[in-house]
């Protein structure tokens, strides 16, 4: 290794510290070989400004992307989970969109996390809006298009979903929580925010045509029929797997699926239908 | 406002929002990228995928130039997502004009590298940063984008004079010069871009202005941003600064083939947040937050 990519190494290393550098005599002396410092600054405080900084930049991005985290969590736990989430990970990305990536697997496993099934539900969540703000942009459902269509190409074909839909099932009503939570941080004198009980959901989270993001619980029929779509499923297979998924609500899924399909297109999250082109 | 500069790493993304707006400004203004995240002195090799993913972007924009920074941003796979300071040495030389060259030579438009305001220096530096910038970009053949600010913080940071620096770059290849308040914690000036550019950075601009001709102006103000009319009163005064230095430095030989598609005018970043000191500011076009409301089925 390179006396620079020694150095560098060196300075990465201590700039994640958790705990103030010039506490620490050995780097100090390490810092006094490598570093100047000035009449004002020693050369372990000089270090110490990029420490804090990385802490405060990193914590800052995780505020941004899990204010539901935070608010379910309050500020010591919050800056606990933070703290151990920044220490056990290292941002390995260019870009800060990407700080979050592994938040709720980490919630998984972190030590002493209050309401820990509702915190990485409300992880999962928050880390969904984020990849649907910028997921890619397709155009919604071409209806002329649809109608030359073969008429067996609804039920065979490959009928795609929007790329800015995410399907999420949950055990706590955590969208709601979200909401509740963010319009509490907005009036300060009004009463806490309760911890919601246990409520299983299915939601889809999607990114409308105006890119706004919303919420929309469904029955888990519907959830399990747009997860088989979602895997690429033609029509008849998906309801199969919803079928299979959610056997007591067969009656109400094949009398609905015509609707849901109406509903889906006409929101943006149904965008395409492509025949199957393999030969029979 | 005559150009806008964005950061780059908040538009090389798949679509929503920030390509959205991107395209609103690009049909009516000029735009600049500035960049924060590509780490030309890293110990690891530069990363394919971000530049292949910021020719995406440059092919969008079509901008006149692009910059980055004279730093690092990380070692041994780890990212820290700031602008850290290089020794200033003739093996950091050497390395960074071979890939500031190869940059440039990939993304096929005018690439200029900007000082950093740093609060820390290395003992192995053997030269002055003024040198090495000078050095890097003959070198490399590339411009410089020069942030007056940054050098009046990193004067008071490291007890160098600020005109001796201005002095001794190359001034024909300066492209853009930024402009930007700062904060004096008295120990150490951080580069916060929060409030108005100090009186002394003013002088310092006058100074620059004198040696560079009628380079293009961006002012940096990206926390707690103020009033869109006290942001574009600051545009203002560096654009009436720089053409009273102009006019009176009668005789300043024309501008470098470099600067020729530039758009001659003072702006406003479009980066809306900051990350502390100057750090990278990535994340200025998203809103997470804007949830709708949805009926149950």
């Amino acid at each position: 290794m390179s006396q620079l990519a020694e150095l560098q190494r060196w300075v990465v290393q201590h700039l994640q510290s958790r705990r103030a550098l010039p506490q620490n005599e050995a780097v100090s002396a390490e810092a006094r070989l490598l570093l100047t410092g000035n009449d004002r600054l020693s050369p372990v405080e000089q270090l110490e400004i990029y420490r804090e900084q990385f802490w405060l930049r990193h914590t800052a991005s995780l505020v941004e992307d899990f204010p539901g985290v935070g608010g379910i969590l309050g500020q010591s736990e919050w800056e606990g989970l933070v703290e151990s989430y920044l220490a056990a990970t290292s941002p390995q990305s260019w870009t800060l969109r990407e700080l979050g990536r592994g938040f709720a697997a980490h919630v998984e496993r972190a030590a002493d996390v209050p309401h820990r099934a509702l915190v990485r539900d409300m992880a999962r969540l928050e880390w969904c809006f984020i990849e649907l703000f910028d997921a890619p942009e397709r155009p919604p459902l071409d209806l002329r298009k649809l109608a030359s269509l073969p008429p067996d190409t609804l039920e065979t074909g490959q009928i795609q979903l929007n790329p800015a839909l995410a399907l999420l099932e949950v055990g706590y009503p955590v969208a709601d929580l979200r909401r509740a939570l963010l319009e509490a941080r907005l009036a300060p004198d009004a009463p806490p925010v309760a911890i919601p009980d246990p409520e299983e959901q299915w939601l889809v989270l999607y990114r409308d045509a105006d890119r706004r993001l919303y919420h929309r619980p469904v029955g888990p029929e519907a959830y399990a029929l747009l997860e088989g779509l979602a895997r690429g499923l033609p029509l008849v297979d998906a309801c199969q797997h919803a079928l299979d998924r959610a056997p007591a609500h067969a009656e109400r899924l094949q009398s609905h699926v015509g609707t849901w399909f109406q509903q889906w297109a006409k929101r943006g999250w149904i965008v395409d239908v492509v025949p199957n082109l393999t030969p029979s | 406002m005559d150009f806008f500069e964005i950061i780059s790493e908040n538009f090389m993304v798949e679509g929503g929002k920030p390509l959205f707006h991107l395209e609103q400004v690009l049909g009516s203004y000029p735009l600049v990228q500035h960049g924060v995240s590509l780490g030309i002195g890293g110990p690891e090799p530069l990363d394919r995928d971000y530049l292949a993913r910021l020719k995406q972007l440059v092919r969008k924009v079509s901008p006149p130039w692009l910059s980055d920074h004279f730093c690092w941003c990380g070692a041994g796979g780890a990212h820290l997502h700031d602008l850290l300071p290089l020794p200033y040495t003739w093996e950091v030389v050497e390395l960074v004009a071979e890939r500031a060259r190869a940059v440039q030579d990939y993304l096929e438009v005018p690439f200029a590298l900007e000082n950093t305001s740093s609060y820390m220096a290395f003992t192995a530096s053997e030269m002055t940063e003024w040198q090495f910038i000078s050095e890097v970009a003959e070198r490399a053949d590339i411009g410089l984008l020069l942030d007056v600010n940054n050098v009046y913080v990193s004067a008071y940071n490291h007890g160098f004079h600020a005109d001796t620096f201005i002095a001794n770059v190359p001034h024909d290849r300066v492209l853009q010069i930024h402009l930007a308040g700062h904060t004096n914690l008295g120990k150490v000036i951080i580069d916060t871009h929060r409030g108005h550019v100090i009186d002394e950075v003013w002088d310092l601009y006058r100074a620059t202005i004198a040696r560079t001709g009628p380079v293009s102006t961006l002012i940096e103000w990206d926390d707690e941003i103020p009033d869109w009319s006290v942001l574009v009163a600051e545009a203002e005064k560096a654009r009436a600064v720089r053409d009273r230095v102009v006019q009176a430095t009668p005789g300043r030989a024309p501008r470098a083939s470099l600067a020729q598609a530039a758009v001659s005018a003072s702006g406003a970043s479009s980066d809306a947040r900051s990350a502390g000191h100057g750090g990278p500011r990535e994340l200025a076009a998203r809103e997470p937050s804007a949830l709708g409301e949805a009926v149950a089925e």
